[in-house]
Order: C-alpha cells, then structure tokens, then sequence
C-alpha cells in the first residue's frame, strides 16, 4: 500500500502546534489543493489523531485566510491575452515557417479554422431563427395536454372530425395535433393547410394554433395556411369571423381568454397573410370571394332591368363584402345581365362596364366609382 | 519531506500539456497558456503596475517558447520555466526603459512587491482572526527577496531548486532566504501568541 509509506511518515506531525501546520508544506498542499492522495493520508491520521482535529481546522482556517492580495485580473481579460498570443502564434509561423513542410498543415488547419467559423455562425443563426419561429413542433412539445395526431400522406384532402362536432378537411401534407379528452378547450395545432368548419359554440371558443398565429373563433368556416417552408401564413374565412393574432402580441392571453373576439377580425371573404419573421399583418378580400351559404334560399344573379344599386346590394348580402357606392347616382343606372356561375370580380368587370364605372378593392371593401346615368352624368 | 512530494494531478497535467505543446500541438498550447497566463500575471504584478507592459512580456515568452519548441526540455514542470522566463522578460525590458527615462536610478532590479492579507472568512474565533492579521504583518516587514521566496515556496508550492531558477540564484541562497524569514516568523509568533494571550486574559 503506497499510504503506509506516507502514513508512517505522518508521525512526525504528531507533536505539531498550530504554527508548525501553518508553515508545513504538505499541510498547505491538502489545504490549499487537496488532492485525493492528500485527503486520503490527512483524514487517516486525524483518525488516529482525533485530538488534533481542532488544532489541524484552526491552522487550516489561518492558512486559507493569509496569501498575497492579487491584482484584479478578469476572466474575460486573461481569455483575450491568451485569444492574441494564440493568434499571433498562428500568423508568426505563417511569415516563416520553420519547416518547408509546415505550411500544408497551416493553411488546412486555418481552411478547418474557416469551415468551422462558417458552421458555428450558421449554427448560431439557425438556432437564433428556431427560437424566433414558433414551429409546429415546439408548440406541441409544450401543449400540456396529451395529443393526437393526424397527418395527411395521401394526394387528397381528408377529412377529419373532432369530438365536438367539427370538422378539418387537411389538404395533402398537413399535419393536426388535438386533444380528444379535453373537453374544456377547443384547441389544433396545424402545419400546412386546412380547412375548418367549427360548430358553434359561444360558451368554448375554437382555437388553431399554426406557428406565430393564434386564430380563434366561435363557430364558422375558414381556412387556414401554415406551411413549415413558407413565410407566411394566411387565415381565409368562409362563414362567421374570426378573430387571428399572434403568440408574441402583449395582450395574447387576455384576447384569448376573452369571451369576444378581439385582435385583427376576419369577415368572410377576407383573408389575413401574416408574415412571420415581422409578424406584421394585412388584411385583404380573398383572391376568389366566395358566396356565403344562406340557408336554404339560393341567390338570383339573372338581373333584367333592374338599378344597378340593387345588383351591388345582392351582391354585397351574397358574398359578405363591403361594397360602397353612391345609391343615388345607382338607382338611374338600370342593369340587364345574367350573372351567374361568374366569380364576384367578373360579376362586378361586366356590371361596372355596363353602366360606365369603375370598381376598386381596399383592404376589406369594393368602392365603386362611377358617374351615374342621368341626364346629369358625364362619360 | 522531499518524501512525502509527489505530483499532484495539476502539476501532472500541465507537464503532459508542455509535452505535447512542444511536439507542436496548438490546441494543448493555447490549454498550457490558459492554465498558467493568472499565475504569471499575479507574479509579474509584483515587479510592476503596468499591466500592458506585463502582457506584452508574457506574450513574447510564450511565443518565444513556440518558436524553440524543438530545443526545449520535455521532461521539465513547465511552471517554474515559466515564471523564471517572465521574470528575465520584465526586468529587461524594465532595465531598458530606466535608461531612457533615467528616472528610479536607486530602486533595485528586483523590488518585489507583495502585501500579504487576511481574508476572515475562513476563520470562526476572533483569537484566530487577530492571528492571521499578525501573520500577514509579519510577512508584509519582511526583507523583499525573502518576501519572494516565501510567495514562491508556500503560496505557489515550488520547490526549493525551482525558486534558485526563478530568482535566478545559487539553491543555498534560496535556503539561507527561507530559514531567515522563518527564524523571524518563529520570533514574532511567540510574541504573537504571548500578545494574544494576555489580550485574551
């Protein structure tokens, strides 16, 4: 055993005063850098010396007090020191090297060097851009209910009904995380792209969480677009409103919590394109406005020779949309057309060309502008 | 006790690190300098204020060594190569600025300076605490190149042979420097401890 050596040695310390241990090398050694050998020779001879123990804790505790005052030397500082002499040592062997064969391994480890810089800040930035955007992923890694999940592999939208009665038709490539057992909260988590019809139930909004986006609603159709690749995402409602805003907005939790619909509302027909690295938001009429279900009664789009302010009513009450025109100048301007089967846009190209006028699109409205036809009316 | 000396595992890697350092390994060079860059600092500290002068020398000494890696000894504890080097680096280049400022003519070229100080914490009883204030006194009169031995020897744990390559003197001196600091620490600890004593009582 090597610490019998050592142990037998120790016998000297046994008729040690408190400034003999102070001034004993091997004494400080444990003190000040214990090793496992020291700590092991130190506490057996304690054990055999337990009369000293307070003597040994005193001369320990007088040689942990008393060193040399150090200058402030920062952590920080000594790593730059130590940064510049590493990096002058790079550029020094570089002006002359020593070896002719040196510069082989030099100029690969400064390529390794540079390949390595390139990966750590692509890393960073990959990381930095995982924090910023909310995935999929992350925000059903943190639901706190367990989840379901459904994913659509097929070529074809499939349908999918929840516990609730409502329904998501997911377009091919989509993915819908929900809770079965929940029955308090109406919540998805969506990737790439669905449409919802949501039954309506004012006491237990229906939430859809797609990345940034939280949309929530009472009971409508909509759809909405949350695809991993793309920049944006973009909510489309069919029926009813809903209410879209997003995770990182300050007042998030208390528009969520809210028995109304608050944040950025969503009529049908419009749409909401979020971009997700500002997170900014603009509203707008869909592409192609749809006509809203009304009930059972169907809408005549067969006009004959009826005022044009009439045609726009029909057509405002069919697709949901704001359309503003002066009704006055309408009411002279008779209108004969068949306009069914025609998308809204073309509806309003034929009907605007047939009574001189021109239409615009704003955010969420049609302004049509025009003269009138009186008598009055300029072309 | 030379017998009871053995490496501790510190001193065991900063031995393996200037091997390989010296076989051109950059990584365990940049690890040596790391591991060693405070302790030279704090050592050159003693012989002058000028922080960027002291890295400036530090930096040449170790580039230096990289630059004779091939002639240097593997086999030796780098620490005390380390300090001895430093403490040539700043005296010269000290020595070389008094000639051209031709100022502090009298101050001798190795003015160590150390203040010696009591940290409490350490120590529960007042009777202890007012041991270590007179320790530190003691140690703070002391003549300046005992001073440094003693830093040496049992606050940076050198041998003996290791402190006459720093100081760049005979061991005996080193010796000699030692056992006269001592017989004074041993002569004011008794009067320390009488001190004491009778202030308790």
């Amino acid at each position: 055993m090597v610490f019998e050596r050592y142990y037998f040695q120790m016998d000297r310390y046994n008729n040690f005063m408190l400034e003999d241990f102070i001034w004993d090398a091997y004494f400080r050694k444990w003190v000040l850098h214990p090793t496992r050998e020291t700590e092991t020779v130190w506490n057996l001879w304690l054990e055999k010396n337990p009369d000293k123990m307070d003597l040994v804790l005193r001369a320990a505790g007088i040689v942990k007090a008393v060193g040399p005052a150090n200058v402030p030397f920062s952590e920080s500082e000594k790593q730059l020191a130590v940064k510049s002499i590493v990096s002058k040592l790079n550029s020094s062997a570089e002006k002359n090297p020593s070896r002719s064969t040196a510069w082989f391994p030099k100029f690969w480890l400064q390529t390794a060097a540079v390949i390595v810089l390139m990966a750590g800040l692509g890393w960073i930035f990959w990381t930095w851009n995982q924090q910023k955007q909310l995935d999929y992923q992350r925000l059903v890694a943190h639901a706190d209910v367990p989840l379901i999940e459904k994913v659509n592999t097929t070529g074809i939208a499939q349908t999918i009904r929840l516990s609730d009665g409502s329904a998501v038709k997911l377009s091919p490539g989509g993915k819908i995380s929900f809770s079965s057992e929940n029955k308090l909260k109406r919540e998805v988590y969506l990737s790439g792209e669905a449409f919802f019809d949501i039954t309506a139930d004012p006491e237990r909004p229906f939430f859809v969480y797609a990345n940034e986006v939280v949309t929530k609603v009472l009971g409508t159709s909509f759809i909405v677009r949350s695809y991993p690749a793309e920049k944006e995402i973009s909510v489309l409602v069919k029926t009813g409103k809903v209410a879209v805003f997003t995770r990182k907005d300050p007042a998030a939790v208390q528009k969520q919590r809210s028995k109304e619909l608050t944040g950025v509302i969503i009529e049908p027909n419009q749409q909401i394109v979020i971009l997700r690295e500002s997170e900014k938001m603009t509203k707008s009429l869909v592409p192609s406005p749809q006509i809203i279900a009304n009930g059972t009664a169907g809408y005549q789009f067969e006009f004959d020779d009826v005022p044009a302010s009439e045609v726009f009513a029909t057509l405002r009450k069919a697709y949901g949309i704001e359309i503003r025109y002066d009704s006055d100048r309408m009411n002279d301007c008779p209108v004969t057309a068949q306009l069914t089967d025609l998308p809204l846009y073309e509806k309003l190209d034929l009907v605007c060309k047939a009574i001189n006028a021109t239409y615009e699109r704003t955010d969420d409205s049609i302004i049509i502008k025009g003269n009138g036809c009186g008598p009055t009316a300029k072309p | 006790m030379k017998l009871l000396k053995t490496n501790g595992p510190q001193e065991e890697d900063e031995i393996n690190l200037w091997r390989k350092m010296l076989e051109g390994n950059t990584s365990c060079y940049e690890q040596l300098v790391g591991r060693t860059y405070g302790l030279l600092f704090q050592y050159g500290c003693r012989f002058s204020s000028d922080r960027e002068m002291l890295k400036d020398c530090i930096q040449d000494v170790f580039l230096e060594i990289w630059e004779k890696r091939n002639v240097l000894n593997p086999q030796i504890p780098p620490r005390a190569y380390l300090l001895a080097s430093v403490r040539r680096r700043i005296h010269r280049v000290m020595q070389r600025n008094r000639v051209q400022t031709t100022d502090n003519i009298e101050k001798s070229l190795s003015d160590f300076n150390v203040e010696f100080s009591a940290e409490y914490l350490f120590i529960q009883s007042e009777q202890d605490q007012q041991l270590a204030k007179r320790i530190t006194c003691v140690l703070n009169e002391l003549p300046r190149r005992q001073q440094e031995a003693i830093f040496l020897r049992f606050f940076n744990d050198l041998e003996r042979d290791e402190i006459a390559d720093i100081m760049d003197i005979h061991p005996q001196s080193v010796s000699n420097l030692l056992q006269s600091a001592f017989r004074t620490i041993k002569m004011q600890w008794k009067i320390i401890v009488s001190l004491i004593h009778i202030l308790a009582n």
